[in-house]
């Protein structure tokens, strides 16, 4: 009879609410078979999943949270983003939690769990790293005799090749309407020219406020982006194309090559296009940079500090990044899983097993600009990127006006 | 001697009568009072009471900067630059749309031959398309790769093509104007000619007896008729430049680099995008001041006239 009374588990309610962003395929079809998953080990489990765009995502999400029914569990990006729920006491700190048997502590190593930590301690749980890489036409390449470069001034020589070949084609379509399309891209010239080592204190706003944003290398970063633009790189309104209307361009084949997140892969396999191949961000001849340094930004989950369910929140993550689940979700969205445990046996496309090794191989990665700056500084970044393009700034005018809202940052914050 | 004095039963029947109907009205009026009261006046009152905090929509703490908020927004560019959109998307709107609502009355109300309901209708439509809708379908006509209006200006043989409408800061503010003037001016137009046709049709017979006709007879009897209508056109649309939001929101995001900002986007981004409340409270604060002020000024203007 105590027997039986022990089976018995106390009826509760197990729903629980998970915000991600919309628009990235395989990742709900993913949370909807882990769900029925973890359903056999916890038979009153429901998932209510909500998807939301990017950009409302962005504002949406302090209003949630701040309010009396915020998603128990919500997607977020690592660096200043998760960092600030933490600070504010809306994001819950699951270090106990993941420790536990089955815990997200256990799947995953020291390096990725840093990820989402404050002061040592957990504040979410990494799925995957997002990074970027120019994707190009295999065919179009092979046809006409070019291939991927290594370095900066052979991509210059690209952009100049391709418009050669056909002047009304534009060789590497840049959809900046949101802004941070350009932003990824002076992430990397930033690292390339200057080098992690070179940004740390300025990025972190820690430099003297005589020497903030001060290195000649960031005015270079920016002629850089102007010198693909006069090669003919872009088409004539990157400000005004949309992301999607660029990839689109890259999809249809009337582009030979894009910038791309990793994301985009699954994209292009969902459309039926895998008739591409992919390149790093060249090296500057000259730069302070790691060339093997890689675009990196990990993402992944964190739980409401306002959740009813605050243990089942951290089972249901943890549960997400075992080694099992690591393996579907690399397979349904493309993406590099946190946990790796099991990576040989996702069988992924040609361009995931390319990039998943290029990553593990990196030497180091880049943080980008506009997750990794404090917001006004990174707001600044990104209006830069729109005026230099238009040529409304010019490099160092850009530069100028951000070492101007940084000093302001620094002074407001007061870091020393 | 006392100065007691007697009411005669009329009157004090007549005090009754007055008090019991200021009675009733304020009893009347209790509820909507009650409901501005608790929607309009106390969330007023809390803006201004948070504009002098520094805070977030999910920060823990409220902490006290005084008048921090607003030395803020004096030096702020960003600000400024809102407040000069504002501006001109106020003095175009009354310009081009009171403007343009008065000419296109004017015509329907002349009388076209034929087909005067149908032309009402086309150019009233767009008002009952939401705004969200509207700046959709004006995306897809910027658009600098598959738009028309890039199309048209290719087919003009214009070269170079122009940049992206809505990625040039230099005109970005200008395609916002021209799609909230396509989207406003038919109500304007319907306003207007609904004054035009109030006034009386033997003005005009009497005036031609004198021999006024044409811009004549529309300056000097047209205009001071229509007088009214037209203040408060201006006024509407005044208001409506000042609480512009969704258009912007949609077609630029007060984007590129700001180029499109408004008060109202500036604040929605101060406070859910960046975290800051008590600025975007500062500038909500900032924002009624001018709004008051101004519609005061046309309120004031209009009784004069």
């Amino acid at each position: 009879m105590a027997a039986v009374g022990a089976l018995v588990v106390p009826a509760q309610s197990t729903e629980l609410k998970m915000w991600i962003l919309s628009g990235n395929p395989g990742n709900a079809q993913f949370l909807t078979e882990a769900e029925t998953e973890f359903q056999k080990t916890h038979p009153d489990f429901k998932l209510v999943l909500e998807q939301l765009p990017n950009e409302s995502y962005k504002t949406q999400l302090p209003v949630a949270l701040a309010g009396s029914a915020p998603p128990d569990v919500f997607f977020n990006w690592a660096g200043e983003y998760a960092a600030r729920f933490a600070k504010e006491g809306q994001a819950l700190d699951i270090t106990e939690l993941g420790a536990k048997p089955g815990g997200f502590k256990h799947s995953l190593s020291d390096a990725w769990q840093s990820s989402f930590e404050l002061k040592g301690r957990n504040f979410g749980v990494p799925t995957d790293a997002v990074s970027k890489y120019f994707f190009y036409d295999k065919e179009f390449f092979a046809k006409n005799n070019l291939t991927p470069p290594t370095t900066f001034n052979g991509l210059v020589k690209l952009c100049k090749s391709i418009r050669q070949i056909d002047p009304s084609m534009v060789p590497w379509p840049l959809g900046n309407s949101e802004r941070w399309i350009v932003n990824h891209v002076v992430t990397m010239l930033n690292e390339r020219v200057l080098g992690n080592a070179n940004t740390a204190a300025d990025y972190d706003l820690s430099a003297p406020a005589d020497q903030l944003f001060t290195n000649p290398g960031y005015v270079e970063a920016w002629q850089k982006l102007v010198d693909l633009q006069d090669a003919g790189c872009f088409q004539d309104a990157p400000n005004a194309t949309s992301p999607e209307a660029a990839d689109q361009m890259f999809l249809a084949q009337v582009s030979p090559m894009t910038f791309c997140g990793t994301w985009c892969a699954a994209t292009f396999d969902k459309d039926g296009y895998t008739g591409y191949s992919l390149f790093r961000f060249p090296s500057i001849e000259g730069g302070k940079g790691d060339p093997a340094a890689t675009f990196l930004v990990p993402q992944g989950y964190q739980i409401a500090a306002k959740s009813q369910h605050p243990e089942l929140a951290a089972e249901w993550v943890s549960f997400l990044v075992s080694n099992e689940q690591a393996v579907n979700y690399a397979k349904l969205t493309a993406a590099v899983p946190s946990n790796a445990a099991l990576i040989e046996q996702v069988g992924g496309t040609e361009q995931f097993n390319w990039f998943a090794k290029d990553i593990a191989q990196s030497t180091g990665s880049v943080m980008v600009l506009n997750v990794l700056l404090e917001s006004a500084v990174s707001e600044a970044y990104l209006d830069a990127g729109v005026e230099v393009l238009n040529r409304t700034k010019t490099p160092q005018q850009a530069m100028d006006y951000i070492r101007g809202i940084a000093l302001q940052s620094k002074a407001r914050l007061g870091r020393n | 001697m006392s100065q007691v004095q007697t009411l005669s039963p009329a009157s004090a029947a007549e005090r009754s009568r007055v008090m019991s109907t200021a009675t009733s009205s304020a009893l009347m009026l209790a509820p909507v009072l009650l409901l501005c009261g608790v929607f309009i006046f106390i969330p007023a009152l809390l803006t201004v009471a948070g504009s002098f905090f520094s805070f977030g929509v999910t920060s823990p703490h409220w902490d006290f900067v005084g008048g921090a908020n607003y030395a803020r927004a004096a030096t702020d560019p960003v600000f400024w630059t809102a407040m000069k959109n504002n501006i001109i998307l106020v003095v175009g709107s009354v310009v081009l749309q009171v403007g343009l609502g008065t000419i296109l009355a004017a015509i329907l109300d002349r009388g076209i031959p034929t087909g005067s309901t149908f032309f009402r209708t086309i150019i009233f439509a767009p008002i009952v398309v939401s705004s969200v809708a509207v700046a959709l379908i004006w995306l897809i006509i910027f658009d600098p790769n598959t738009g028309i209006l890039n199309a048209i200006v290719k087919g003009m043989g214009l070269t170079p093509p122009p940049m992206g409408w809505l990625g040039d800061p230099n005109i970005s503010i200008w395609m916002v104007l021209i799609v909230g003037t396509w989207q406003y001016t038919g109500f304007m137009m319907v306003m207007i000619l609904a004054g035009l046709q109030a006034i009386p049709k033997e003005l005009y017979e009497a005036a031609a007896f004198d021999g006024a006709r044409g811009v004549k007879a529309f300056w000097y009897i047209t205009l001071p008729g229509i007088r009214n209508v037209l203040a408060v056109a201006a006024l509407v649309t005044t208001i409506s430049g000042f609480k512009a939001f969704d258009l912007i929101f949609v077609l630029t995001q007060g984007g590129p680099a700001n180029a499109t900002q408004v008060l109202g986007t500036y604040i929605y981004f101060q406070a859910f995008k960046f975290n800051d409340m008590g600025y975007a409270y500062a500038i909500s604060v900032v924002l009624l001041a001018v709004a008051v002020v101004l519609g005061s000024l046309q309120l004031k203007s209009n009784r004069r006239a």
